[in-house]
């Protein structure tokens, strides 16, 4: 670790370890400790976010370093003072200077000296050493490469605040389709994986991604046949090597239909099993909970019947058979055989209109109304529930979501109707939460990347998977489970979820979004320009910098659709049959958004 | 009111500075002109006086370099050696001369050739010393007489030294070069500088008799009089030329040029061909210039920015005052 303040006795007078003077520190605008403007020098040019310094002797506490980045460029002419002198300028009659100025966010003050900068003080361009003491990464004793700053050098991210020890959690915004929240989600795991900084733990380290658009990510782990040598350069100089994930599997809800249960992936065929819950397990483990999973369920009066009927479940259901079926015996009468979801609604359908069983099912006490609005509701979610949860498939294959199989683990929802992706989201969540709590070490860490956080943990209302969203990001800095969470509006999601992550990432925003004051941590003028940021860029806001880093992150390595994907890793082979037409371009041919 | 009197001291007035020195300086400058002889027949007959336009082959010149001045007056003293004088009068001065190259047309910018900024005090006492003050040093400068004319009139002519000066500098540095110095006011000392011209905004004596003078007011923009040689101890060529302005009135838009008159006449009629064709592109307007058309756009953005070279005229006058003091 580099000593506090050692390049500022290094380098006398700030030319040594910073190279180029690009202007200096303005007396016309004031200069403050955390703010100040520089007028730049004839013949050079800075832009937002260059990372710039200025030293300055103060009596009793020798060099200060003030260093800063760059949030507004300005350019004018001096000595103009009507709009159309412009023309007399340009032309060349009316002498006049074109001068422009910058203004400087300070980032650091070392050593602590808050004084302001002395205007007229020569600023440079910080390179090397004042580079990273200007941007904390001097301080970062693990850091994570995060993508490039404008200057082309790496930007990192203290993994202190991703993997608990200081903080955890990571708040990804932006539009869709244009801010590339999933890419830089996956880049972001990359970069943890591969960046060293997990040391012996990176084998064991995971990541569950639930991926709910497309198949984009069922391609991790083959290498991406775009990938030109300019986006090779761009992992060389972030220090990652340019490949795709190793160990990648995917999990995704059986075929419609299929009597086999194979799983519902058309563009893949290795290294992918189907995941379904057994009428058994879905008994067992109480999961009618999460099958009234909505905001509004909560509000409904029939909360408490849906607890009530799933500990009748618990405890009145055995398995029949190896397949999963269930037999239900109500106390004093005999037992019902259930092989599908919708045999066993009909079962509860059947118990709790007859006026002979209701009570025993769900107490005296209900009245009707309620019970009918919890059969409405219940008999809606078997259209959606019934291909992922089976009581008739073979027995002895393997059909749970975890995380031991791969370092990835891929669970694919977009076939699944939106019931049933928030019924996956719940149980698997809660399967993980339980294992790590169970474990009792936050090691090896557990990532779990969740697109549309807002539908999950919305800021209205209370469902269990809130609950569960709530558990991880308040107690899963301490279980080591990682959220790094997804959304288009981040002024949607559960303000205590937010409140948690202590990185925030911000890439294109909708403008009136931008606006919200959930987007605070952004300077006014970040803000603006996030509206405009192009795919590729993000605003990286950590604790320890007080202003948001824009970095921009290279172009996967990984194909992210089937065109883009080279041949298949040997690991995914091993598993299946080596697929003939792998690598082969399939109908989703279009350019991603880089 | 007086602050504080030491040996050799001066005070500071409290009255404004500019409070009674507002005798036009250009006025100053054309004392003792009135009494011209004019040579009316160096490019047309006297009679056959008519506008002229420019030639059709003339061209105007490719760059052109603008010089003028500007003084201010930071404050008024009085330089007292205690006991032995009554106080006498002075001004402390800053005064900014330069030039500006200006390509009109082109695509370089208007770039400042020169300039120079002196700060002095005028004063008629044999006592006074420089000041010395935390914002620059006034050099003494003797006047003729201690009144307020007198003092302006030094005052003046220091700065027409230095416009002289830095003319003659700049003419120096780039000999050879095809442009034509433009040097706001009379030509002065620089009647032999090659390719120089006069230029002046106003008029204090109608110099041309009543048939000739009409021809000036006849002018339309862009014309200009015949070539006339004037001057007595000093002789000039000179012509009249008519910038583009939309008052109607008589003479207005008018200015007077003048060269060196040791130039060939057809020289000098090339000469004035090529100003007044440069100077209409280079007129200001009236709503960006109380002086427009006859302050050229250069000029006036030259002025602005001697006048921002001579630095805050408060933080001057409270620097003297504090050396006063001292």
């Amino acid at each position: 670790m580099v000593e506090n303040g050692a390049p500022i006795l290094t380098s006398a007078n700030g030319s040594a370890s910073s190279g180029v003077a690009v202007g200096r520190v303005l007396g016309t605008q004031a200069a403050s400790p955390l703010s100040f403007w520089i007028g730049i020098e004839p013949g050079q040019a800075v832009q937002l976010d260059e990372v710039v310094i200025t030293r300055r002797d103060v009596p009793g506490h020798g060099p200060v370093l003030m260093a800063g980045i760059v949030t507004t460029v300005e350019a004018r002419h001096e000595g103009a003072s009507f709009d159309s002198d412009v023309f007399l300028i340009a032309e060349g009659t009316l002498p006049a200077a074109v001068v422009e100025c910058a203004e400087v966010r300070v980032t650091r003050v070392e050593p602590e000296v808050f004084v302001p900068p002395s205007p007229g003080a020569v600023v440079y361009r910080a390179q090397a050493a004042d580079r990273d003491q200007a941007l904390y990464f001097d301080v970062m004793d693990r850091r994570i490469p995060m993508g490039l700053g404008r200057d082309g050098h790496p930007m990192y991210v203290n993994f202190d605040f991703l993997d608990g020890t200081r903080g955890a959690h990571v708040s990804i915004s932006g539009v869709s389709g244009v801010a590339t929240k999933t890419s830089f989600a996956t880049f972001l795991i990359y970069s943890i994986f591969n960046s060293g900084v997990l040391e012996a733990e990176s084998a064991n380290t995971k990541a569950l991604i639930f991926s709910v658009k497309g198949e984009d990510l069922l391609f991790l782990d083959h290498p991406n046949a775009r990938l030109d040598e300019a986006a090779t350069n761009m992992y060389g100089r972030l220090g990652l090597p340019a490949r795709p994930f190793h160990s990648v599997h995917v999990f995704a809800p059986p075929r419609p239909g299929d009597p086999n249960g194979v799983p519902h992936v058309s563009a893949r065929t290795q290294g992918v099993s189907a995941f379904f819950w057994t009428l058994s397990e879905f008994c067992d483990e109480e999961l009618l909970r999460f099958v009234f999973a909505d905001a509004d369920d909560e509000r409904a009066q029939y909360s408490l019947l849906v607890g009530a009927v799933a500990a009748r479940l618990q405890a009145w259901a055995t398995p029949a058979g190896d397949g999963g079926a269930v037999v239900i015996t109500v106390p004093g009468g005999g037992g019902v055989t259930c092989r599908t979801f919708a045999d066993l609604v009909d079962h509860i359908a059947d118990q709790l209109t007859d006026d002979g069983t209701r009570a025993t099912w769900a107490g005296a006490q209900v009245p009707l109304g309620t019970v009918n609005a919890f059969l409405r509701r219940l008999r809606g979610a078997v259209r959606a529930l019934a291909p992922i949860v089976r009581g008739e498939l073979p027995s002895g294959r393997p059909h749970s979501i975890s995380t031991s199989d791969a370092q990835v683990s891929i669970v694919d929802l977009h076939n699944l109707p939106e019931r049933a992706q928030r019924f996956v989201v719940g149980v698997v969540l809660r399967g993980e939460f339980a294992r790590k709590e169970s474990s009792g070490t936050a090691r090896p860490l557990l990532f779990v990347v969740l697109d549309e956080l807002n539908k999950y943990a919305p800021r209205e209302g209370d469902s269990p998977i809130k609950e569960i969203l709530l558990d991880v990001a308040e107690r899963g800095r301490s279980l080591g489970v990682i959220l790094i969470g997804a959304q288009q509006t981040a002024s949607e999601v559960e303000r205590r979820i937010v409140a948690n992550c202590a990185v925030r990432v911000a890439g294109r925003l909708d403008p009136a979004e931008a606006s919200r004051p959930e987007y605070g941590w952004l300077p006014a003028i970040s803000r603006e320009r996030a509206t405009i940021a192009k795919p590729g860029t993000m605003f990286v806001a950590q604790p320890e910098i007080p202003v948001p880093l824009a970095v921009t992150f290279p172009f996967p390595a990984w194909a992210t659709r089937p065109s883009e994907a080279g041949p298949a890793p040997s690991t995914a082979a091993r598993r299946t049959v080596a697929d003939p037409f792998a690598g082969l371009p399939g109908a989703d041919d279009d350019i991603p958004p880089f | 009111m007086s602050i504080a009197i030491g040996h050799g001291g001066f005070t500071v007035d409290a009255w404004d500075p500019g409070y009674s020195a507002a005798l036009a300086a250009d006025a100053l400058a054309e004392l003792g002109a009135t009494s011209a002889e004019l040579d009316l027949d160096v490019e047309l007959p006297a009679a056959d006086w008519r506008p002229v336009s420019p030639a059709p082959d003339a061209a105007p010149p490719a760059v052109m370099s603008i010089a003028d001045g500007v003084r201010r007056i930071d404050a008024r003293v009085w330089s007292h050696d205690a006991g032995v004088a009554p106080p006498s009068p002075g001004v402390a001065a800053s005064y900014a001369a330069g030039i500006v190259r200006c390509a009109p047309g082109g695509a370089a910018p208007a770039t400042l050739a020169a300039v120079e900024v002196r700060r002095s005090l005028f004063t008629a006492s044999p006592y006074a010393s420089d000041i010395k003050t935390t914002a620059g040093i006034y050099r003494v400068e003797t006047a003729a007489d201690d009144s307020m004319e007198g003092l302006s009139l030094a005052l003046q002519q220091r700065l027409t030294e230095l416009e002289v000066d830095l003319s003659v500098r700049a003419r120096a540095d780039d000999a050879g070069e095809d442009d034509l110095l433009l040097v706001d006011g009379p030509l002065r000392g620089r009647t032999h500088l090659p390719r120089t011209v006069g230029y002046i905004k106003t008029h204090h004596t109608a110099y041309l008799p009543g048939p000739q003078a009409a021809v000036v007011s006849a002018l339309g923009p862009g014309q200009r009089t015949p070539v006339f040689l004037m001057g007595t101890s000093w002789r000039r060529h000179a012509w009249y030329v008519a910038l583009p302005i939309r008052s109607a009135a008589p003479w207005a838009g008018v200015v007077r040029c003048e060269s060196g008159a040791d130039m060939k006449p057809d020289e000098a009629v090339r000469l004035a061909d090529a100003v007044t064709l440069a100077l209409p592109s280079l007129a200001g307007v009236d709503y960006k210039d109380p002086r427009a058309p006859q302050n050229l756009v250069p000029i006036g953005g030259l002025e602005k920015l001697l006048r921002h070279r001579l630095g805050d005229p408060r933080l001057l006058y409270r620097s003297l005052r504090a050396a006063a003091d001292r």
